[in-house]
């Protein structure tokens, strides 16, 4: 228990601290903590999108599997859903072009 | 200075005077005056005269005894959209086909004109994938109105009347966000495809890159789909009765 509140305190001073670490060369670092949120956001959105996509893919594939006859109706509906799923992430994308770009 | 591709060169140095002139005559500041065609315009042009070329072909060998391969191609691709845009419109599906498939065959050859060494996808480039969504703005609005006439309001301002002017611009937000979603969606995969592509490129330059580019020959025909299919459900949206 102990161990834990000790854990949690570093890191709240670490959290705090973070500004420090900024604070020294700050036009320089700007471009890294750029990369760096882009590298992040990036990654969630790549990441969120793969769990969504796959979810829709299973369920397409499960209902296909069910009703074989259903297949064109399923398969645009899968495109569609897809298309809408991944357009989130691409949106990622555009926005961390246009910002590392500029 | 912008990288300019052969053929873009070609057209600058033949064309640049005139189509300065033209620009200055409809106000647009022209940037560079000696290379005012960009490559977007360049490749969109090749798109624009391979696609004639193939409609006056089909037009010329238009048979019904002996229909050939070119014919056979081109009632695949309308049979095709009639068949989409019947399942999704319904009845007086007819008259949107023509639109849809001149719209799945542009920006099918636009996406897959990329694949060819010399030559870029005009699609990776933002502003075409806009011309695009605005056209198809413009046209299922246009049939809305040409349809459900002054009724076509009534779309815009939901189901309860004192919700309507709160409605009304939630409206107008979501159709503006489909011209958004429409640029973006076309834009990104392309320009996203090209730069995959182009990583691996520079990591291992023998074998892994096709796998890429043959990712981006799919991502090309089913971002042409999802364009297409998109448009249809919105004329659909647009030019139904609400009883």
């Amino acid at each position: 228990m102990n161990n834990l509140k000790y854990f949690f305190m570093t890191l709240a001073a670490l959290l705090i601290a973070t500004p420090v670490f900024a604070q020294d060369a700050s036009g320089a670092s700007q471009a890294g903590l750029i990369s760096i949120a882009a590298g992040i956001g990036m990654a969630i959105a790549a990441g969120l999108c793969g769990l969504a996509q796959g979810k829709a893919t299973a369920s397409a594939a499960e209902a296909l599997a069910r009703n074989p006859g259903a297949r064109p109706g399923i398969f645009t509906f899968l495109i569609l859903g897809l298309a809408f799923i991944e357009s989130l992430a691409l949106f990622t994308f555009v926005i961390i072009f246009i910002k590392v770009g500029k | 200075m912008p990288e300019q591709l052969a053929f873009t060169r070609l057209l600058n140095a033949h064309f640049a005077g005139p189509v300065d002139s033209l620009l200055r005559a409809v106000h647009v500041h022209v940037v560079r005056p000696d290379a005012p065609i960009s490559n977007a315009v360049a490749m969109e042009f090749i798109v624009f005269v391979l696609l004639l070329l193939y409609f006056v072909a089909v037009r010329m060998t238009l048979s019904v005894e002996k229909p050939g391969a070119i014919q056979h191609s081109a009632e695949m691709v309308h049979e095709f959209v009639s068949e989409q845009s019947e399942s999704i419109v319904g009845h007086g599906y007819e008259q949107f086909v023509g639109y849809l498939s001149t719209l799945a065959l542009f920006i099918l050859l636009m996406n897959l004109i990329g694949l060819v060494p010399g030559l870029e996808s005009p699609t990776s480039n933002v502003v075409v994938p806009l011309g695009i969504a605005l056209v198809t703005f413009i046209y299922y609005h246009y049939h809305g109105i040409r349809s459900n006439g002054a009724g076509y309001i009534k779309q815009f301002l939901g189901p309860v009347w004192w919700l309507s002017p709160l409605m009304f611009l939630i409206e107008v937000v979501s159709h503006v966000a489909r011209v958004l979603s429409l640029t973006v969606r076309l834009y990104a995969n392309m320009f996203a495809g090209d730069l995959v592509t182009l990583a691996f490129f520079s990591l291992i330059p023998i074998g892994v890159p096709l796998v890429f580019l043959s990712l981006h020959l799919g991502v090309s025909i089913i971002q042409t789909y999802v364009f297409m299919l998109l448009a249809t459900i919105y004329l659909s949206l647009a030019v139904s009765h609400e009883h």
